[in-house]
């Protein structure tokens, strides 16, 4: 089965690590802003790095945010979304005002509320994945991935959250609803437990 | 938890790595590619480039070296050096950097940082304080620690996260290179001023330094030098020794996880 | 000053806190001991020997030898051939990499070991002149004068895989016999994250070149790995037998002493009853005396470490040997202090400065080791120009 992966270039910085991540997992990447990308790819990668205002601005500018929608909830093509590109799927953010979100998921993201501890969150933590997915296969218990961030995606009531991390408070790291995977933590920089999480979202059928 | 950092900290000079003492007396320490490399196979949580021969010349060494690296290894890099503009902190990131670091452009136009931190998010920005005490004072120097300033560090510090410094990398430039130590005092008093992470630099000597910077001077990352290149100790050792005496660091390699 | 009984160790072997990657549990047990347990009571090791033996199968018959064996001639690398051609009987191309230091009763061996096995040999001895030098910059850089011989044992097979087009290299024991930087749990592929993650002291062939004078950087290919696209063109693997089998150095040594005639010998600092291990290297004495100038042990504490983990000796009894055998002066210092050009006192300077806290040794009071039946016959060559 070919394993075509597009990843989705809206201006919101380097990509090359999550290329040549994706690439050494043993996928065909195109980096790209074009719907016909999209339409030819078996998966998609939302990244994002920065504001949230900033990147969900982007995104909608980028003119391809249609296509994605059709090829991701009425296709169920599988996607990754990454960081920003994670908090993007709420329904809005509240970072420096409050902007929408592509609104896929019932959830808002917020500053984080680390009783104290410092922001942002920044480095290595332990990740506890709570739902049985081939995403996680291979991973030791507690693994940890590299985050960067000073918000945090809420879920309105649990059922999406695949994976929490603890920093002041415990906070959702990744989410799986369907065929959408979307992770606070940047795999594409976390070593090899990133190139595992990967190399798994490859093989991964939903 | 969060894990506390170790982070090699490399020099560029015409694309080759080089280390000294004091900001002088650079020795070659091999090549930054395959140094990554390395690193990234001994499990460091981060890395930071520093090119300290920031000219017009070196700028595409500076930019190929980078590039080469984000496609080799898969852990965040932070790079520093002779960035003036938005346009070269934009020009790093998409090069490959995750994070960049400014020193004297963060003394001389500040506002570069909240522009960046507007741009690219705070996460982005790192301001590099390099300092000498004098006496009970402790300057802010820039240029490479050649150009005294009558900033306090602290002060600098507390505005510059202010304007939108995701972390501080803190650097003594009279412990640089002797391998005698941290600054554990101003490293303290630093890191509990701000809100942000700070990250140790100058003076690793044994992998006791590396635990005393953390324990008693709060630092949420140490960044290494000599250490790592001119003795046999490397991020992975360093873990093993850090996680025995009780810091919280990433175990997973160290085999401890293993059973 | 620190005794070497001062050293917190492990509660079940006698590795002390000072050795590289160590990490203790609440109940004192080590991480290498640990890891052994999981060798003993985890692994199906049915299992890994099926996946093994269909690894073989891959490669078999379809280039000019089936795998490459990377072969010194002691121990571990000659059981390693005798196990591949007794139960697997494969046509391997053997390749040594000549660190310089071989011993003669080690060359002996490996005439008869090869000409019993019936294989292919390959051997490569790299530049004196340029092997001094590399010596003494890794000292200076990391208390550890062997850069040349772990960087080129490493990646020479690798190159001669690339040269002739052969996928498949069979190593002997997995790290995780003697350190953790891989677990029995782990797949340890002899790859060049293992190589950087320690083999070449943090040192790549294209770090050295700027580190040394005299050198050209052509002269360090020996010393290089093959880049990542050459080896994965080739489709490489790259295993330990030992990942697959149970790795028993002493069942093995014996085996390999009936059926192969194979001698072992007395080395520096090693107790008798342990004459098959480091028999290959006449620098092995001055090796495991700088490990003990940094870290506060020996040889003797990793063997006699082993032997108790496999249940086949009292840590007293263990802590007792230590203490007689790790610790000594070599003799054959003198030898490599006029190899690299340096003097005794320099040399612990360099390896004062290289200490593991908190070991601190007190070498005004070492005492002399015995001298070995051998050294008179050791060569001692200086080359006749630096150029």
């Amino acid at each position: 089965m070919s394993n075509r992966v597009a990843i989705i270039d809206y201006g919101v910085g380097n990509l090359h690590s999550a290329r040549n991540a994706l690439e050494l997992a043993g996928a065909e990447v195109v980096v790209t802003s074009r719907a016909e990308e999209i339409v030819k790819a078996d998966r998609l990668v939302l990244p994002g790095v920065g504001a949230f205002g900033e990147c969900a601005k982007n995104l909608r500018a980028s003119g391809v945010t249609e296509a994605i929608e059709e090829h991701v909830l009425q296709r169920g093509k599988p996607i990754f979304g990454i960081c920003v590109g994670f908090q993007l799927l709420s329904r809005e953010g509240h970072e420096m005002g409050i902007h929408p979100g592509l609104g896929w998921l019932p959830a808002t993201v917020r500053k984080l509320e680390t009783g104290g501890l410092k922001i942002p969150h920044v480095g290595w933590n332990e990740i506890e994945p709570v739902v049985d997915a081939v995403l996680f296969d291979g991973l030791r218990r507690s693994p940890t991935f590299y985050f960067t961030h000073s918000y945090a995606l809420v879920p309105d009531e649990p059922g999406i959250d695949a994976a929490f991390c603890n920093y002041g408070e415990r906070f959702t790291a990744a989410i799986l609803r369907d065929n959408v995977f979307a992770t606070q933590f940047h795999p594409e920089k976390s070593q090899e437990n990133g190139l595992k999480i990967l190399e798994n979202f490859l093989r991964w059928n939903p | 938890m969060l894990k506390k950092r170790i982070i090699p900290k490399l020099l560029l000079r015409n694309g080759r790595n080089v280390k000294g003492v004091k900001f002088t007396e650079l020795r070659d320490t091999g090549s930054p590619v395959t140094n990554a490399r390395i690193y990234d196979a001994q499990g460091a949580d981060e890395l930071i480039f520093l090119d300290i021969e920031a000219s017009g010349a070196n700028r595409k060494i500076l930019y190929d070296t980078i590039t080469k690296t984000a496609s080799e290894v898969f852990m965040p890099f932070c790079v520093g050096g002779g960035i003036r503009t938005v346009d070269d902190v934009r020009q790093l990131l998409l090069a490959g950097a995750d994070k960049i670091s400014v020193n004297t452009q963060a003394v001389e136009r500040p506002d570069l940082v909240s522009e960046g931190a507007a741009l690219f998010g705070v996460q982005c920005m790192v301001v590099s304080i390099d300092f000498k005490r004098h006496g009970p004072a402790c300057k802010v120097y820039t240029h490479g620690g050649t150009v005294a300033t009558e900033l306090d560090v602290l002060d600098h510090a507390q505005q510059s996260v202010a304007r939108g410094a995701g972390e501080i990398l803190l650097t003594s430039i009279d412990r640089d290179g002797t391998m005698q130590g941290y600054d554990l005092e101003i490293t303290k008093r630093v890191a509990d001023a701000v809100d942000v992470p700070v990250i140790a630099s100058g003076g690793a000597g044994t992998l006791q330094h590396l635990c005393d910077v953390i324990a008693d001077a709060h630092a949420s990352a140490v960044a290494v030098g000599s250490l790592f290149h001119f003795t046999d100790q490397s991020p992975i050792k360093a873990r093993a020794f850090m996680h025995v005496r009780g810091i919280d660091v990433r175990s997973e390699r160290t085999g401890t996880t293993a059973i | 000053m620190t005794a070497m009984t001062e050293l917190r160790r492990c509660s079940r072997c006698t590795i002390p806190e000072t050795h590289e990657t160590i990490v203790f549990d609440d109940q004192g047990v080590c991480n290498v001991c640990r890891g052994h347990e999981f060798k003993k009571e985890s692994i199906d090791w049915t299992a890994r020997e099926e996946e093994f033996a269909a690894l073989i199968e891959q490669s078999r018959g379809k280039y000019s030898h089936d795998c490459i064996i990377p072969f010194s001639g002691g121990k571990d690398s000659t059981y390693t051939l005798y196990h591949m051609i007794t139960k697997y009987k494969v046509k391997p191309l053997v390749v040594q990499f000549d660190h310089g230091f071989l011993r003669q009763r080690m060359l002996e061996n490996n005439v008869r070991t090869l000409k019993k096995m019936g294989c292919d040999f390959l051997s490569f001895r790299p530049n004196w002149r340029v092997v001094r030098k590399l010596m003494l910059e890794s000292l200076k850089r990391k208390g550890d004068f062997c850069w040349h011989c772990h960087t080129g044992i490493y990646s020479y097979p690798m190159q001669i895989a690339v040269k002739f087009q052969i996928p498949l290299l069979v190593w002997g024991e997995p790290s995780a016999e003697y350190t953790s930087y891989y677990g029995y749990d782990e797949q340890e592929e002899v790859d060049e994250k293992r190589f950087n993650r320690w083999v070449n002291l943090g040192i790549t062939a294209d770090d050295m070149v700027g580190m040394i004078d005299g050198v050209e950087p052509r002269e360090l290919d020996p010393f290089r790995y093959p880049t990542y696209k050459e080896l994965r063109k080739l489709g490489v693997r790259s295993v330990c037998l030992g990942s697959y089998y149970p790795w028993d150095v002493k069942t093995q040594s014996e085996i390999i002493e009936r059926e192969l005639g194979w001698q072992g010998n007395e080395v520096e600092g090693v107790p008798p009853e342990y004459q098959y291990e480091k028999i290959e290297c006449y620098m092995q004495g001055v090796r495991d005396y700088l490990k003990f100038l940094k870290r506060g042990y020996g040889r003797t504490a990793h063997l006699t470490s082993i032997d108790i983990r496999n249940g086949r000796l009292a840590r007293e009894e263990a802590m007792r040997m230590l203490q007689e055998f790790d610790g000594k002066r070599p003799p054959s210092l003198d030898l490599f202090l006029d190899f690299v050009g340096i003097d005794e006192e320099e040399f612990l300077d360099l390896a004062v400065s290289h200490i593991v806290s908190p070991w601190q040794p007190e070498v005004a009071k070492i005492p002399d080791g015995r001298k070995l039946h051998d050294m008179g016959t050791w060569d001692r060559t200086i080359p006749l120009t630096e150029i």
